[in-house]
């Protein structure tokens, strides 16, 4: 544990060393606080269901810039090596990037908490919705993680590891739109890998132990990969 | 002495591409070997096995008594390792560079800030110790390279080209270090310059594609002597004195002029050899104008040792 948490804490120092993390944030509070500021004072409205679903275009779009570095970039400089010939484990390196990533992720989130309560200021807003949809995009954002971690760790270039997880997530974001084209089973597997399809009944307040599944599902299997892709040398 | 690195019947293969054919040897505690290979022999997949980053396809290698596929994470605790490259965290200080490398090489959290002190010190890092990984010199990042090997105090040093790129008072300091461990670290290092693992090594072990051509190079090299002798006397007066002299077995006539000919002497190696031929000559009345030992330097040995394995394999 004190390993991983050392190796933990070496992530997050990274992540902050560069521009990265700080104009990831930046852009992100940017947009939403543009957006929410827009929509509360046309319609005047007490939910935050469509500014979840920004928030979910946004996290799709950023994580990929996030993950690419974590592992082909110390390929590259030769330190995963060091690192790997070290009494260290795969899982704990893993591990400790994929935390690092979403301790990043979810201090963006965090954040944003700020317009839920300026609602609460100055509204009634229905908080059952609210939870759901931070709930739903933590969810959301730790299969991503994972995803783009698993890139990270096919290349040693970290582009190609950024245009790889971002192909994949753009995909996987518009093909429910491909299903309705599909024969009949295809049709409702392809359906069940929709990004959007499992995160939409998080923004509106409902919440499926399928959906919650599928994002840590999605999680696992990505890590393990990973795990493995490590190992394989 | 114990045997601490034992590799026996080594296989790698990458693909198609087999790195490593049957390599055997072993490493008694307390030695400085170096390991000799053209780019591409080998070497770095040997470094990368016994470290523990890489399995052999086929073989079998204990370090300090563990074996490489079962106790992997025991053996990378009792091995240092030092890349060709040094490479570091950018965005991290000396310091925290070797914090870092301490926790995650397990030493105890009431020692980190010994262990620290003791390498900075051992390899004069006081200087650069707050300064980022970025702004050190060649030289300064492959001192940080080596004392995050020796942090842990391992009992083995594995040292890939530790001086490609020095400038030559940086290698003579490396080299120096080097030699201090001698004892207190078995030490396997890898370099492209023959002379300095002359200088370094006790035992020279020497790579071609993937082939162990010897594991003691400096013993071929130390199993023969030649000197050139000119004396002044009667040809087999001299022929017969010095053949007589223990170890030697030849003696031939180089260059004639007069009574004062050159001659090559052949023996066996063993010390003090060459004062006992000179006062042997001096002490039965010849006169002695010229002795110099003929090496069969390392450098030789590796060539004639790579291309005797090519013409083999021609």
């Amino acid at each position: 544990m004190r390993t991983f948490a050392v190796l933990w804490r070496r992530e997050v120092a990274a992540l902050f060393s560069s521009p990265i993390a700080y104009v990831v944030i930046a852009v992100f509070l940017f947009i939403m606080g543009y957006s929410f500021t827009l929509k509360l004072f046309i319609t005047h409205s007490q939910t935050l269901v469509d500014l979840f679903f920004q928030m979910f275009v946004l996290i799709l779009l950023t994580v990929p810039i996030i993950t690419m570095r974590l592992v082909a970039e110390e390929n590259k400089l030769g330190t995963l090596e060091v690192l790997l010939t070290s009494p260290v484990t795969e899982p704990q390196i893993i591990l400790a990037k994929f935390a690092a990533s979403l301790t990043l992720v979810t201090l963006m989130l965090g954040l944003s908490i700020i317009y839920a309560g300026v609602l609460e200021l100055y509204g009634d807003p229905d908080w059952g919705p609210i939870f759901s949809g931070y709930l739903g995009l933590f969810l959301f954002a730790t299969s991503l993680v994972g995803a783009g971690l698993f890139s990270s760790t096919l290349t040693n270039n970290q582009i190609i590891a950024a245009v790889l997880s971002l192909s994949l997530f753009l995909l996987l974001w518009i093909i429910d739109e491909v299903a309705a084209l599909l024969p009949s089973p295809l049709n409702d597997v392809v359906l069940h890998l929709s990004l959007s399809g499992h995160f939409k009944p998080f923004a509106t307040g409902s919440l499926y132990l399928s959906d919650v599944a599928f994002f840590l599902s999605a999680a696992f299997l990505t890590l393990f990969l990973s795990i493995r892709a490590l190992s394989w040398r | 002495m114990s045997k601490v690195i034992v590799a026996e019947n080594l296989v790698k293969r990458y693909g198609p591409r087999l790195a490593l054919r049957d390599v055997s040897f072993s490493i008694e505690e307390g030695e400085i070997v170096g390991l000799l290979g053209p780019n591409g022999s080998g070497k770095s997949s040997i470094f990368r096995i016994l470290t523990g980053y890489l399995t052999p396809t086929a073989g079998t290698v204990t370090v300090a008594g563990n074996d490489v596929f079962r106790d992997s994470l025991a053996l990378r605790r009792q091995v240092g390792y030092v890349h060709e490259n040094a490479p570091l965290y950018d965005h991290m200080r000396v310091v925290e560079y070797l914090r870092f490398m301490a926790q995650i090489k397990g030493v105890k959290p009431r020692q980190v800030e010994n262990a620290i002190a003791s390498v900075i010190d051992r390899l004069r890092l006081d200087k650069v110790c707050d300064l980022l990984t970025t702004k050190l010199s060649r030289g300064y990042r492959q001192r940080v390279a080596i004392a995050q090997a020796l942090l842990n105090d391992p009992q083995i040093l594995v040292l890939d080209e530790p001086t490609s790129g020095l400038d030559p008072s940086q290698v003579v300091s490396i080299r120096d270090f080097i030699l201090s461990l001698a004892g207190h670290h078995t030490v396997l290092i890898a370099s492209h310059v023959l002379s300095e693992i002359e200088q370094i090594a006790t035992r020279v072990m020497i790579l071609l594609d993937g082939t162990l051509l010897t594991q003691d190079a400096l013993k071929l090299h130390r199993a023969t002597q030649e000197l050139s002798i000119r004396v002044a006397g009667a040809e087999n007066d001299v022929k017969a004195l010095v053949s007589q002299i223990g170890g030697v077995q030849a003696i031939d006539t180089l260059q004639e002029g007069g009574d004062l000919r050159r001659y090559i002497v052949k023996a066996a190696w063993r010390p003090k050899l060459t004062e006992e031929i000179a006062s042997t000559i001096v002490g039965n009345g010849f006169a002695l104008s010229e002795l110099t030992p003929i090496t069969r330097g390392l450098e030789q040995i590796f060539l004639d040792l790579t291309n005797q394995a090519r013409e083999v394999t021609a």
